[in-house]
């Protein structure tokens, strides 16, 4: 208690004043948090526990927590009597070649932004930013028939694009660049370099942690995409993930345990990259609040 | 921000000068390129679409502001309408006020704070649709874990997903359990940015828990609240994808809100172009105003 009132806690006082037993409040406090993290986690134990159970399981009542029998076929049949890993690749390709896409053209626009004088700079830095006045919501119509004219609808190409160039991208990565000196860039000017390479080789390397953290979201963004998927990706050989669970648990004839083993294996990734990522996206929420 | 003018650096070859020139343009193109055809482009479209009507997207009769009228007046528009206010303003006002009281906890929480952060944060990592399953698991009438609970508690078995208002309460209890994490994320940075020795010397003069909370920490937290409540309101505006999986809607259209019918309109018969454009137009005011409003009070903390 001592050391932690030393360290400058956020209420030392609290620490002080009740340093022999915990006080109600503390003890509420944790209570309720508890509460809460029940709240969060049993839904979701809930769930991976009823991916294992068999059918006679599922109509079993009362509902068992554990299944009675670990019905690993589940997953199995996944594989082998329905598409999963179509369904896998296509999410995993969109994710990744957009999330690249994004990172090229978003830095890119960011450095002209950051490290150029130009006519109409400001102005093209307020329109990017207003975009985020206009989600993909409020123009779904126009823009799928948008999309549709340009041929792009069943493609994968109609996936990525479209929200490829994203407001959030351009201004952290530019908000990153501003600190980096110009004198850098100077002084590869004077030894012959081209503006290209300045940002391929000069920027880019130090833009590094701005990199990073639009590249989580977008990776985040994309993995669970669900609306502007499900508008283009109406041929199933292009289902995404969050796709195909969701129109395949529409379907009668698609058994509910597969559908939950798939749901699964989805979450699968993304809570691996939260468990070894966590510090980098609850950060990068805090600072920017983008999502 | 000062940025050394390029062409102040290199005067002697015009023709790189005028390569120089060019470069930024070229460095913006692609992304503006996309901004201009997916979204600037489609924005004035819908615009442009909402005084026609078209089942096809490629034959379009004009109507004037017949769509319009048909939103103010149509009885599904108007359930569709109530039913998204109805989740807008609980959605809201509960989110607020739950990640501002578990933003405040976990800023105080010494033993296993971190953990806590964690698992408050999960839900905001885990894909909608995901979500909207799993809560369809639990919330089951007859085999679902709640309702076991609930039955050996004497509590009868509520059709959460069956009867509309209890629909209702089941899409915003489930909104709020997605988001939460994500806003108390953010009044939980805010609450750090606030100068502890505030804290310690109203302790010193005496201040007790609930002074220092009610006249320190919330009156100094009001802009990141601002904040919050502007975010959620846009949120709730825009939810669709939990609630496709969750309830598709029903029942009995109870669980509807505005995106669905937009989305409805393009791809359930009857398909009408032109009413779901008009219904993205209100749409886009209503976001829009919130939105500004949000720039306007985020200005100067750089908040997007």
């Amino acid at each position: 208690m001592r050391k932690r009132a030393i360290k400058g806690s956020t209420y030392n006082w609290t620490s002080i004043s009740n340093r022999r037993a915990p006080s109600t409040a503390k003890v509420l406090r944790t209570t309720t948090l508890l509460v809460l993290s029940f709240v969060v986690l049993a839904p979701v134990t809930w769930f991976v526990l009823s991916s294992f159970k068999d059918l006679t399981d599922f109509s079993a009542r009362p509902p068992m927590l554990f299944p009675s029998r670990w019905a690993t076929e589940n997953y199995s049949e996944a594989f082998a009597m329905y598409d999963y890993t179509r369904y896998f690749l296509n999410s995993l390709f969109v994710t990744v070649v957009a999330t690249v896409l994004t990172l090229l053209i978003n830095s890119m626009a960011a450095f002209a932004f950051a490290k150029y004088n130009f006519r109409g700079r400001d102005g093209l830095f307020v329109l990017t930013l207003a975009m985020i006045m206009i989600p993909l919501q409020v123009i779904l119509i126009p823009m799928y028939l948008v999309v549709s004219s340009l041929g792009l609808v069943n493609t994968y190409w109609g996936m990525i694009i479209p929200a490829a160039a994203t407001p959030t991208g351009v201004f952290v990565i530019r908000q990153y660049m501003l600190t980096i000196p110009d004198e850098l860039l100077e002084s590869a000017r004077m030894d012959g370099a081209g503006e290209f390479r300045i940002y391929a080789r000069i920027v880019m390397p130090l833009a590094r942690p701005a990199l990073a953290v639009v590249a989580i979201f977008s990776i985040l963004w994309r993995w669970n995409d669900f609306l502007w998927p499900l508008l283009i990706a109406q041929e199933e050989r292009l289902y995404t993930l969050p796709v195909a669970l969701a129109l395949l648990n529409g379907q009668l004839v698609v058994p509910y345990n597969i559908v939950l083993a798939m749901s699964v294996m989805s979450i699968v990734p993304v809570l691996f990259m939260f468990i070894f990522m966590q510090r980098q996206i609850i950060q990068g929420i805090a600072h920017t609040g983008i999502k | 921000m000062i940025v050394r003018g390029p062409n102040q650096v290199v005067r002697r070859r015009p023709s790189k000068s005028w390569r120089r020139r060019i470069t930024p343009y070229l460095f913006v193109a692609p992304n503006l390129i996309i901004f201009i055809t997916f979204i600037i482009w489609p924005a004035i479209r819908g615009f442009y679409i909402s005084f026609f009507d078209s089942m096809d997207g490629s034959n379009f009769t004009y109507v004037g502001t017949a769509n319009y009228k048909a939103i103010f007046s149509d009885p599904v528009v108007a359930t569709v309408a109530k039913n998204t206010a109805t989740y807008v303003l609980f959605y809201m006002t509960i989110s607020t006020l739950l990640s501002l009281a578990f933003a405040i906890f976990l800023n105080e929480q010494r033993f296993a704070r971190n953990f806590f952060r964690a698992i408050i944060f999960l839900p905001v990592m885990l894909s909608p649709v995901v979500v909207g399953l799993i809560w369809n698991d639990v919330l089951d009438r007859k085999v679902g874990p709640l309702n076991t609970l609930l039955e050996m508690a004497g509590g009868g078995s509520p059709g959460w997903l069956v009867e509309p208002t209890l629909g209702m309460i089941a899409v915003i209890f489930v909104g709020i359990w997605v988001h939460l994490g994500f806003y108390t994320i953010i009044l939980l940075a805010g609450l750090q940015g606030i100068d502890r020795s505030l804290f310690e010397a109203a302790a010193i003069d005496g201040a007790t828990r609930w002074q220092i909370t009610t006249k320190i920490t919330l009156p100094l937290l009001k802009p990141t609240t601002l904040i919050i409540i502007i975010l959620s309101t846009i949120h709730g505006f825009q939810s669709f994808d939990f609630i496709y999986t969750l309830t598709g809607g029903g029942p009995l259209g109870a669980t509807t809100l505005i995106v669905q019918y937009i989305y409805d309109r393009a791809f359930q018969t009857p398909i009408q172009y032109g009413l779901g454009s008009a219904a993205g137009v209100i749409l886009f005011m209503i976001i829009f105003s919130f939105t500004a409003l949000n720039f306007l009070i985020g200005r100067k903390k750089d908040a997007v």
